[in-house]
């Protein structure tokens, strides 16, 4: 039986997904590529491909209206569809723009108006196609993309883990965030990632979106009470790759 | 049971030289808090820990347990016990350890759990130092804390060595115990009367009054939703439980896609998917979809539904869920004395 085939896409992003996937290392990777064939990866070989292809993983938002031709095109020729990545799952940080004006002037100055920089709505790309999987995060856990990719290859289902990374912290015994007087993301964030931020000392900034039925009141009123912070900070906080999914 | 005594600077040696021989677990420093982990000297024990971040039943119920290896149609079970002696186990945390015993024995006995039971010395301590949020000097004072091989109780510069079984016993060889005084004996009973009195929060209600209460409670749906407001539904009170023993069950395959391992990790009550189930036909229901459903059950779990089997509440008092819960409405003593006092 033929090896499925594996493309890699890209859209707006860092490509730091593509990156992580690469950091498998060689034994890890040579071992992969016995199970699937890579035949398009930008960040890692010089051919494309404009064939079909089993399994398309697209990294980064859709912006612009010339990408939903690019998506639809990947869509008609993959079997499956699996959005990486907190851009392509959610608009990911790309989306912070969505509520503001004037962040071209910002990022960019005199060069704003530059025509390649124009942009509108970041969206994930469930926006403009039809998507089977998203491995959220960013980055993405390489080792749970893998999980992915090996229930795929088996015919079984993936299933992401649906708790808040609280849970994850816990079971590796993590000191709480706010135990320390500093704050955290971590009750209301969807965990799957193995929690490694808070393990490092970091607060969890939600990069792979909210958990169903988040309780961002009390979110709010825990950032407020416990870590101090204003209401307006307590308010934006969980926009930064959760934009897309407030009002 | 006999008492002996160990001097200060014996008990170093003592404690090097159980490690010297077996796998020693006990509670160390970890940042600002203190941990159950293997212990390489005796100089990262902490007996003056005030309480752990996870209850000490990992050593038996981790929280991700391979249960199952597979590889090539080849199916193999993964218990594989190892000699321990588990050092510094506060009181309570004994009574946790011997409801979990009775829990992963009744019906089905699980070996998962209970080869690495067998396998394990439990020394208990005495409370040096005490939680803010502790009360296990009031819950469940019916209980007897049980199951334990020794009890270490530090007195008048060194430790009395209180042996309750053989295989407490057969520690006595590793260090140089001498056969306590009865006022080594009397002076240690003070110490651990004193740590009771010092306790912080009470629970100023017998066991079987608050589980009548508890359970009347139930259909009270306003108060339930108003506690449960702030409610993450992150189960982290769940996750740092001495007595909770759920557990989900997953398959991964490893990268070769032919062999794999089947693993168990804790799962809680209180988070959202808990209690979604397949529906014949397909679909899924959720049976306690609101968070305060899922509030109030925990409740109910701890301390009304298996009082029977355990002979008083499923809560040991340690105040875990106290301090894991960032929104702060997690603590028993408050819910429970709120109802006490408030509900009809």
């Amino acid at each position: 039986m033929a090896k499925p085939t594996l493309a890699f896409f890209d859209f707006a992003s860092c490509e730091g997904c593509q990156i992580e996937f690469t950091n498998y290392g060689d034994a890890a990777t040579l071992e992969l590529l016995k199970h699937v064939d890579v035949v398009e990866f930008r960040e890692a070989m010089t051919e494309t491909t404009g064939g079909r292809i089993d399994i398309a993983l697209v990294e980064g938002s859709f912006t612009r209206e010339a990408d939903r031709a690019r998506l639809q095109d990947i869509r008609h020729r993959a079997r499956v569809v699996i959005a990486y990545g907190a851009c392509a799952c959610t608009g990911g940080i790309n989306a912070l723009k969505n509520h503001q004006d004037d962040f071209a002037e910002y990022v960019y100055g005199e060069h704003a108006t530059m025509p390649h920089l124009e942009s509108g709505t970041a969206r994930p790309i469930s926006a403009a196609i039809k998507v089977d999987y998203e491995v959220p995060g960013c980055p993405i856990s390489k080792d749970e993309l893998l999980l992915v990719l090996s229930n795929l290859l088996h015919g079984t289902e993936h299933v992401t883990p649906p708790y808040p990374v609280c849970v994850e912290c816990k079971r590796r015994e993590t000191v709480c965030r706010y135990d320390e007087g500093d704050h955290c993301m971590g009750q209301v964030a969807r965990a799957g990632c193995g929690a490694p931020c808070p393990a490092d000392g970091i607060p969890c900034e939600a990069c792979r979106g909210f958990v169903d039925d988040a309780n961002l009141t009390a979110l709010e009123k825990v950032l407020m009470e416990r870590a101090g912070f204003s209401q307006k900070r307590a308010v934006g906080k969980s926009r930064m790759f959760t934009a897309n999914l407030r009002s | 049971m006999s008492a002996f005594f160990i001097e200060g600077r014996d008990f170093e040696l003592f404690v090097d030289a159980v490690i010297g021989a077996r796998r020693v677990v006990g509670p160390v420093a970890k940042r600002t808090k203190f941990v159950y982990a293997e212990l390489e000297s005796a100089e990262e024990l902490r007996l003056d820990f005030d309480v752990t971040i996870l209850p000490p039943k990992k050593v038996f119920f981790p929280p991700s347990q391979d249960l199952v290896r597979f590889s090539d149609g080849v199916v193999g079970g993964c218990i594989d016990p190892v000699e321990t002696v588990l050092l510094g186990v506060h009181f309570y945390d004994v009574k946790g350890i011997d409801m979990t015993d009775f829990l992963f024995r009744e019906r089905n006995e699980d070996w998962n759990y209970l080869a690495q039971r067998e396998a394990t010395t439990i020394v208990a301590s005495s409370i040096q130092s005490i939680s803010p949020r502790a009360f296990w000097s009031s819950v469940g004072a019916e209980v007897e804390p049980q199951g334990h091989d020794a009890f270490l109780t530090k007195v008048n510069g060194g430790y009395l060595f209180e042996t309750r079984t053989p295989k407490g016993e057969a520690l006595l060889g590793y260090g140089s115990f001498r056969e306590a005084t009865d006022a080594e004996v009397g002076a240690a009973a003070l110490a651990n009367a004193a740590a009771m009195k010092q306790c912080p929060e009470r629970l100023d209600y017998p066991s079987e009054a608050i589980a009548e209460k508890v359970r009347d409670s139930f259909g009270d749906v306003a108060m339930w939703d108003e506690l449960a407001k702030d409610c993450f539904s992150c189960g982290s009170c769940n996750t740092v439980c001495p007595t909770c023993y759920c557990f989900d069950v997953r398959d991964a395959w490893n990268l070769d896609q032919a062999s794999g391992t089947r693993t168990r990790y804790w799962d809680a009550c209180l988070t959202r998917e808990f209690a979604t189930v397949t529906m014949a036909g397909g679909g899924t229901e959720n049976f306690r979809e609101h968070h305060s459903a899922r509030f109030r059950h925990r409740f109910m779990r701890k301390a009304a539904y298996l009082n029977e089997k355990l002979g008083g509440p499923a809560c040991t008092g340690c105040g875990r869920c106290s301090q894991a819960c960032t929104a702060d409405i997690a603590d028993p003593v408050r819910v429970i004395t709120h109802i006490m006092e408030v509900s009809s």
